[in-house]
């Protein structure tokens, strides 16, 4: 799928704001019209990134199986003692340019404003995975992605995010019933649906104290 | 995040994401003012809209899209935005300290355009449902519902754009609303009618939304039912003056903040604008025109200069 002017031109307007070096590793599957399209889009961040950007593809299935990794085409935000702190099972198109810009531009170091707050409460914790689904037409979506992957950068990985289509993976959503986005899971547990702001994330993340 | 800086005193802090907020912040950044801009939802609700026609010198785009814009806007002028809710605003003398979760600011004037949040309908099975059939959002959630049968509880330009948006989907819309005649924009209202998916009910309430595991149909008033897959409600919305009520800024019945012409309040330094104040007929334009003002103001207010109207 050849990627709309507009987006390329938002791509490429964004990622002048990446000023540090990332790496995203792109897990791919077997299906070679998924793979062919997330790569075609991943090479348009990474052209427009001034070198700052580098995509590390890996189709091996033991490494796949080692970051339990059953949907694809993943991208993964693998820190430097690879530990993974975000997934996309997601494009990182449309109206998720924004959010996916500036989560690399939080992930390369930049200020991340939730820091402070998750530092200071990182001991009440519990490591957690944050599974946000998705649709592509979904305006509220870019704004809880946008503040849940800060949570996990800031975390160093004891919160994990999981950003997901539920358009491209439609078993995820109907394991989860789910008929309306945004929608969180946290831990498998606590749900929102619809949207929600980062105190109530937090707020059940240290056990609604 | 590069020009924020949590120590400084801010001349004006902007609480709210929508287009009123983004233009009252576009305003004081060219009066040369120190602006922040603190948001729960950036786009507010008219990101939600499918489609917007009726902004001057767009002809024709999508909610987002029109935000996209704004954005693009506030950024070339390195406006700082966060993800945030204030909680608590002081008024200490010299200052408004402000309180969210996460940070303190301090400002020497306040513009809230907080804007609404939609009404629900209080009805059972609506919570039961929310989520499982029951939904706020048309672009968010009807692409869930291809080939499906879905309503749209109102009659206002909103309801009818819902429908419209939904119909290029669903199987069937049908639109019910309590009055005679749906009050959309007639030209909204004449693609309505033309739209062979779409059925007006009228003179007729929901009562009950009913299903087992997911909704399945809705109850009328009239003691009939309908059978649906979705349930889309679209009745009007709230202002979001809570944080405004709580430190004393005046608002009328309706909650909505009451301003005067330069969008002032009743406690000087404290402007409001858009969706959450008083203006009988609320747009994404009469709510950028109010944002614009109070940014006037606001300079007005700090540096203590008369604008002549």
């Amino acid at each position: 799928m050849p990627i709309a002017y507009v987006f390329n031109k938002l791509i490429r307007e964004e990622m002048v704001k990446l000023t540090k070096p990332v790496e995203l590793s792109l897990f791919v599957g077997t299906n070679l019209v998924d793979n062919e399209n997330i790569r075609s889009i991943l090479k348009v961040y990474k052209d427009s990134s001034n070198n700052f950007l580098s995509i590390k593809e890996i189709s091996d299935p033991i490494i796949s199986q080692n970051f339990d990794i059953t949907h694809f085409p993943a991208i993964l935000f693998i820190n430097d003692k690879g530990k993974e702190i975000i997934r996309y099972l997601a494009k990182p198109f449309g109206p998720e340019i924004r959010s996916f810009v500036e989560t690399l531009i939080t992930f390369s170091g930049d200020p991340n404003y939730y820091e402070l707050v998750i530092k200071e409460n990182i001991n009440k914790i519990r490591s957690s995975i944050i599974k946000v689904m998705i649709t592509n037409s979904c305006a509220y979506c870019p704004e809880i992605i946008s503040f849940v992957n800060k949570f996990a950068i800031a975390s160093n990985g004891k919160i994990r995010s999981v950003i997901i289509d539920i358009m491209a993976h439609p078993d995820i959503s109907e394991s989860y019933d789910v008929s309306s986005v945004p929608y969180t899971v946290i831990n498998d547990a606590k749900t929102f649906n619809g949207m929600v702001g980062p105190e109530e994330v937090l707020f059940e993340l240290i056990g609604g104290k | 995040m590069d020009s924020l800086d949590l120590e400084k005193t801010y001349d004006l802090v902007i609480l709210g994401g929508g287009p009123t907020a983004i233009a009252c912040a576009i305003y004081a950044a060219r009066f040369a003012l120190d602006v922040l801009i603190i948001g729960k939802i950036f786009g507010g609700l008219i990101a939600t809209t499918d489609i917007v026609e009726n902004y001057p010198g767009v002809t024709s785009t999508s909610g987002q899209g029109l935000m996209e814009m704004f954005k693009e806007h506030m950024n070339s002028l390195n406006i700082p935005y966060i993800t945030d809710e204030i909680r608590s605003i002081e008024n200490s003398g010299d200052c408004f300290k402000m309180h969210s979760f996460f940070q303190k600011f301090k400002a020497k004037s306040i513009c809230i355009a907080t804007g609404s949040e939609r009404k629900k309908l209080g009805i059972p099975g609506e919570e039961q449902f929310a989520g499982k059939g029951v939904s706020y959002c048309a672009t968010c959630d009807g692409p869930f519902y291809a080939d499906k049968i879905v309503c749209v509880i109102g009659g206002s330009d909103s309801a009818a754009k819902e429908a419209l948006f939904l119909s290029q989907n669903a199987k069937k819309v049908y639109i019910i609303y309590r009055k005679e005649e749906i009050r959309a924009e007639p030209i909204n209202k004449k693609k309505v009618y033309a739209n062979e998916k779409i059925e007006i009910i009228n003179n007729t309430n929901v009562v009950e939304i009913v299903g087992k595991t997911k909704l399945d149909r809705v109850i009328f008033d009239n003691g009939k039912e309908l059978e649906v897959d979705g349930v889309f409600i679209e009745i009007g919305s709230i202002p979001n003056s809570e944080i405004a009520q709580r430190i004393g800024v005046k608002t009328n019945k309706k909650g909505e903040i009451m301003i005067s012409r330069k969008s002032e309040t009743n406690i000087p330094g404290i402007f409001a604008a858009g969706d959450v104040a008083d203006a009988p007929f609320k747009q994404a334009i009469t709510g950028v025109a109010e944002g614009v003002i109070a940014a006037y103001s606001a300079f007005d207010y700090i540096k203590k200069v008369e604008i002549e109207y």
